[in-house]
């Protein structure tokens, strides 16, 4: 048994064997059970170590072999394991709320264990072909076989296909640089390279038109998904591209180029976020800046910055799961998500309206907020290298506060006659309540997952050390 | 540990009154229940005095390293008038409740205990992380309430826009955390750097409305005395609190007269709508502007002690008119105590109102002072003013027995405060602004029956919602944001185009030109 093995193709059969499921409860509760499973296998099962029942020991060996490769999940990735299928857990047993578990659990389990075998990978080059495959899997999970693709679906692909070879070749002008550091040219050929294919894969500003268009012709809950897991695991080969190479952690560019896409995807999807008139695009907007959250805590000294992002991770997947299923509630009862549509249905989906203002004020910052803590964090700490560049993070900041407001004055203006009454069905109801309450306990007490967050960065060799 | 027993008695309690409410809807001794709770809140605040000054922690946040502040609350003098004036405002608003029409709904109570436990938190935050989560927590519970109570859209409208410039006074406070973080200092109330008192001035008087001046909620028509008047004084409480931290010398600024003309302006608008308000309850947003328009002029002054007095004033005296819901003579007699106790004369409540560098502006100090004579002439034709309410001999034998401790108290709070509250108690003062507004106020009160112009609008005509200066800047405003939403949807509309490949990487071309600008 390795823990490859467990964490990369379990969830993958799994997955593969759950498209034959045709009943939505069931595949709410075998991607529900197989991530909860996983999750507290990554707690308590122990990677390279004895496990003794009595007489009898298991050992979980951290690598597996295949095609001449090597995939390793050593203890350090078991609390980033911990998280991801934690996270994954309540998005799949959400989705049969909003009637999309046949399509996000074999779907989704593929995605999970694909991008943990991007993770795990050695050499982590192939990581890109990895993430390759798993946007490629999202094509189906995005837009079903009997519909045709629209042109948000396509734009995915297409810019998300575009970071791997720019991905591949930064990769191999790396060996090079390391071969002989003081080539200049080849160093910043290579950081150029490495640059513009995370920028792809991260939907750094401009590149991020896709996810508006998706959001608007897509269901938000299989989006938000996509939003949360894509981003996270990038950041995580970004940081393990900074952890890896000496030269580019140290290169002032570098950090200096994180720091302004990380403020340009905060500042403009914040204002962006504060002129749309259509709830998907909104959370569109919203999840970029979340991702320019966490670009922007790569870009602050390392001992300060990795503890931001590894705070970042938890309260950004719990707001977009709240907001997407908030939001798939609303859209399954009206024509559309824009203003028009939706204006006034708190009156009757009072859960779902709440659900989305508090995962919106979330990602704004608002404290008491699962946001709020690092956010605050991460604002100090940039304020101590730049206050004009705090100054960017408040305008920013600001826009998302000011979508989430809108958003709030659209969704209570009802007509007088409209009476309040809860619409939604128990099962959303728990989920919502799940949710909220989620977001309070991260808000008031950002220790909570601390036990969990603070092994974190021994995933890295030289960052935060 | 003292101010989480006293909280903790207050959120207790209302948790016992909606278990009770739910479980025994016929259990006779709720409202006792609820009384008992109260009182033993209000005892435990006055024992906060043998122990001053107070402090108590939350966990702490961690990581460590990210955070130099966690949740804490702490109390000293300055701060206890404001405690003891909010659980004083819980029991009286429990006591006179046995007047009101709503007196079987257990579930108001609960829920007046528990903003008057949040407000009790908001003033002895320690720093401004716990603040923010207070008055977070706060402007939450006001938004749902609010928001459950009206049903039609422009009402809606505004509780958002309300709710939104209290957020903006929130993010002001995250912002004075975050210049201080930049020069690698943690902020706390105990050491407020001077570069931050400007905006905690501003974030607080964002929220109560002074600074732009606005008013955003109408009639309430739905939240009337009882729960209307807790809500809105235990939020004005929370915001006045933060201006006793701010020490004079941080306001020390160019901006500081304009500033006090700002705050002036404020408080001679509200003590105006106050005078010629046609009741206390629709004149109550007034009266909550021009009083803490006063603290905020205090505050400008350098005057902390002096923004306390202005506050607890706002809450006690204010509480005192809003709760008399029942006609008595000798109630309406005592009321005038409030006059006494708004003078600003010696060993009143707000004798230290106008200490601080009074004469450092003495070019602007006529404007607080004539707000100040405007707010006590409403104040005095409020309590005497005769009306249609039921009077007190019609009530039950028992009622007539609680009901006057319930309004007493209030009083009693006053007095109690004006020779024990503060360091700043039991003074003469600057008697001199004091006797100023007491004259003009004679003067008022002479003038009301002979000029028309003093006398009360009909209640239609109090409407904030008419056209005005402040609504045509809004306006304005609002003209801008949908000319940059055109334009933002212009620049969506050509990157998500046919042609929007073409362009993001143009523009990423040009980003990384600038990028790598100058570099070999």
């Amino acid at each position: 048994m390795s823990a490859p093995f467990i964490w990369i193709f379990l969830p993958l059969i799994i997955g593969g064997l759950s498209l034959f499921i045709t009943r939505e409860r069931l595949a709410t509760i075998v991607g529900g059970v197989t991530a909860i499973l996983l999750t507290g296998a990554a707690l308590i099962v122990p990677i390279d170590e004895a496990l003794g029942f009595g007489s009898f020991s298991i050992k979980v060996a951290s690598s597996f072999q295949i095609l001449g490769r090597n995939l390793t999940l050593d203890a350090a990735e078991a609390p980033l394991l911990t998280i991801l299928f934690g996270v994954a857990a309540l998005w799949f047993i959400g989705a049969e709320s909003v009637g999309v578990a046949r399509r996000l659990t074999p779907f989704g389990l593929i995605i999970i264990s694909l991008l943990v075998a991007s993770i795990a990978v050695q050499p982590f080059l192939y990581a890109a072909l990895l993430i390759e495959l798993a946007i490629l899997v999202a094509v189906p999970l995005l837009s079903p076989l009997d519909q045709i693709p629209g042109r948000g679906v396509i734009r995915f692909l297409i810019y998300q296909t575009l970071g791997m070879p720019f991905i591949l070749i930064a990769g191999w002008l790396s060996a090079g640089v390391e071969a002989s550091p003081g080539d200049l040219a080849l160093t910043i050929q290579s950081t150029m390279m490495l640059g513009l294919g995370f920028a792809f894969l991260l939907a750094v500003f401009p590149l991020y038109n896709w996810i508006p268009l998706l959001m608007e012709e897509s269901s938000p809950y299989i989006v938000g998904f996509l939003l949360w897991l894509l981003p996270t695991v990038t950041s995580i080969l970004v940081m393990s591209f900074l952890d890896r190479y000496v030269w580019l952690r140290t290169s002032a560019q570098v950090i200096s180029a994180l720091r302004v896409a990380g403020l340009l995807m905060i500042v403009t999807g914040g204002i962006w976020t504060a002129f749309q008139r259509h709830f998907g695009r909104m959370m569109a907007f919203a999840a970029v800046a979340e991702t320019g959250f966490i670009l922007l805590a790569l870009s602050l000294d390392p001992v300060t910055g990795l503890p931001i992002i590894f705070l970042l991770l938890i309260p950004r997947g719990l707001g977009l799961a709240l907001w997407a299923l908030s939001l798939s509630v609303l859209d399954s009862n009206t024509k559309s998500l824009h203003f028009s549509s939706v204006q006034g249905m708190a009156r009757t989906y009072p859960l779902a309206s709440a659900g989305l203002i508090l995962s919106a004020l979330s990602t704004a910052g608002f404290p008491l907020l699962a946001g709020f803590p690092p956010r605050l964090a991460l604002w100090n700490g940039l304020s101590q290298q730049s206050l004009s560049m705090a100054f960017w993070l408040l305008i920013g900041i600001l826009g998302l506060a000011a979508g989430a407001v809108r958003m709030l004055a659209v969704i209570v203006m009802a007509d007088e006659k409209t009476v309040w009454a809860s619409k939604e069905s128990w099962a959303q109801r728990g989920m919502l309540g799940i949710g909220m309450i989620g977001l309070f306990i991260l808000g008031l007490f950002p220790q909570a997952a601390n036990s969990i967050l603070d092994k974190l960065p021994l995933m890295f060799q030289h960052l935060g050390h | 540990m003292l101010i989480l027993i006293t909280a903790l008695l207050l959120f207790l309690t209302a948790l016992a009154v909606v278990i009770l409410q739910i479980m025994r809807p016929e259990f006779r001794f709720t409202w006792l229940t609820a009384v008992g709770g109260t009182l033993l809140a209000w005892i435990s605040v006055l024992l906060w005095q043998a122990n001053m000054p107070l402090s108590f922690s939350v966990l702490p946040w961690k990581p460590a390293n990210l955070f130099s502040e966690s949740p804490a609350f702490s109390a000293e003098t300055i701060i206890w008038p404001y405690a003891l004036s909010l659980v004083t405002l819980a029991v009286s608003i429990l006591l006179t409740a046995s007047v009101n029409e709503t007196f079987t709904s257990a579930f108001v109570w609960a829920g007046s205990l528990t903003l008057c436990g949040l407000g009790l938190l908001a003033v002895t935050a320690a720093n401004p992380l716990t603040l923010a989560l207070v008055w977070a927590a706060l402007d939450l519970t006001e938004l749902i309430i609010m928001l459950r109570s009206v049903n039609d859209s422009t009402s809606s409208e505004r509780i958002v826009i309300s709710f939104s410039t209290r957020a903006a006074g929130i993010g002001l406070l995250v912002w004075a955390n975050v210049v201080t973080a930049a020069s690698g200092k943690s902020l706390s109330f105990l050491t407020t750097p001077p570069q931050v008192g400007l905006y905690l001035l501003i974030a607080s008087g964002l929220r109560l409305g002074v600074l732009p001046l606005h008013l955003p909620y109408s009639a309430e028509s739905t939240l009337r005395r009882g729960f209307g008047t807790t809500l809105r004084l235990v939020s004005a409480a929370s915001s006045l609190a933060l201006l006793a931290h701010i020490p004079a010398s941080s306001l020390a600024s160019p901006l500081t007269p304009l500033l006090l003309i700002l705050a002036a302006i404020a408080g001679i608008y509200g003590g105006w709508m106050w005078l010629r308000a046609p009741d206390e309850l629709i004149g109550r947003p007034f009266w909550m502007i021009g009083l803490a328009s006063l603290a905020i002029a205090a505050a400008l002054l350098g005057n902390p002690t002096g923004t306390v007095a202005w506050g607890t004033a706002l809450i006690l005296i204010g509480g005192a008119l809003f709760l008399a819901s029942v006609q008595q003579v000798w109630i309406s007699r005592a009321l005038l105590v409030g006059a006494f106790s708004l003078s600003a004369l010696p060993f009143s409540l707000t004798a230290s109102g106008w200490q601080g560098n009074v004469s450092g502006f003495w070019y602007i100090m006529p404007f607080p002072l004539i707000a100040q004579a405007l707010l006590m002439t409403g104040f005095i034709r409020s309590a005497l003013r005769p009306s249609t309410r039921a009077s007190l001999e019609s009530l039950p034998i028992w009622a007539r027995g609680i009901y006057p401790v319930g309004i007493g108290l209030l009083f009693f709070a006053q007095i109690l405060l004006g020779i024990w509250g503060w360091n700043g108690a039991l003074q003469i003062g600057t008697w001199e602004a004091g006797f100023v507004a007491s004259l003009l106020t004679f003067g008022l009160l002479w003038a009301i029956p002979r000029f028309p112009a003093l006398n009360p609008v009909p209640a239609h005509w109090v409407q904030p919602s008419s056209a005005s200066r402040l609504d045509r800047l809004y306006q304005n405003l609002w003209i801008i944001y949908r000319w940059l939403e055109r334009l933002s949807k212009t620049v969506s509309d050509i990157l998500e185009g046919d042609s929007g490949i073409m362009w993001t990487l143009i523009f990423l071309v040009l980003f990384i030109s600038l990028m790598t600008q100058g570099k070999p």
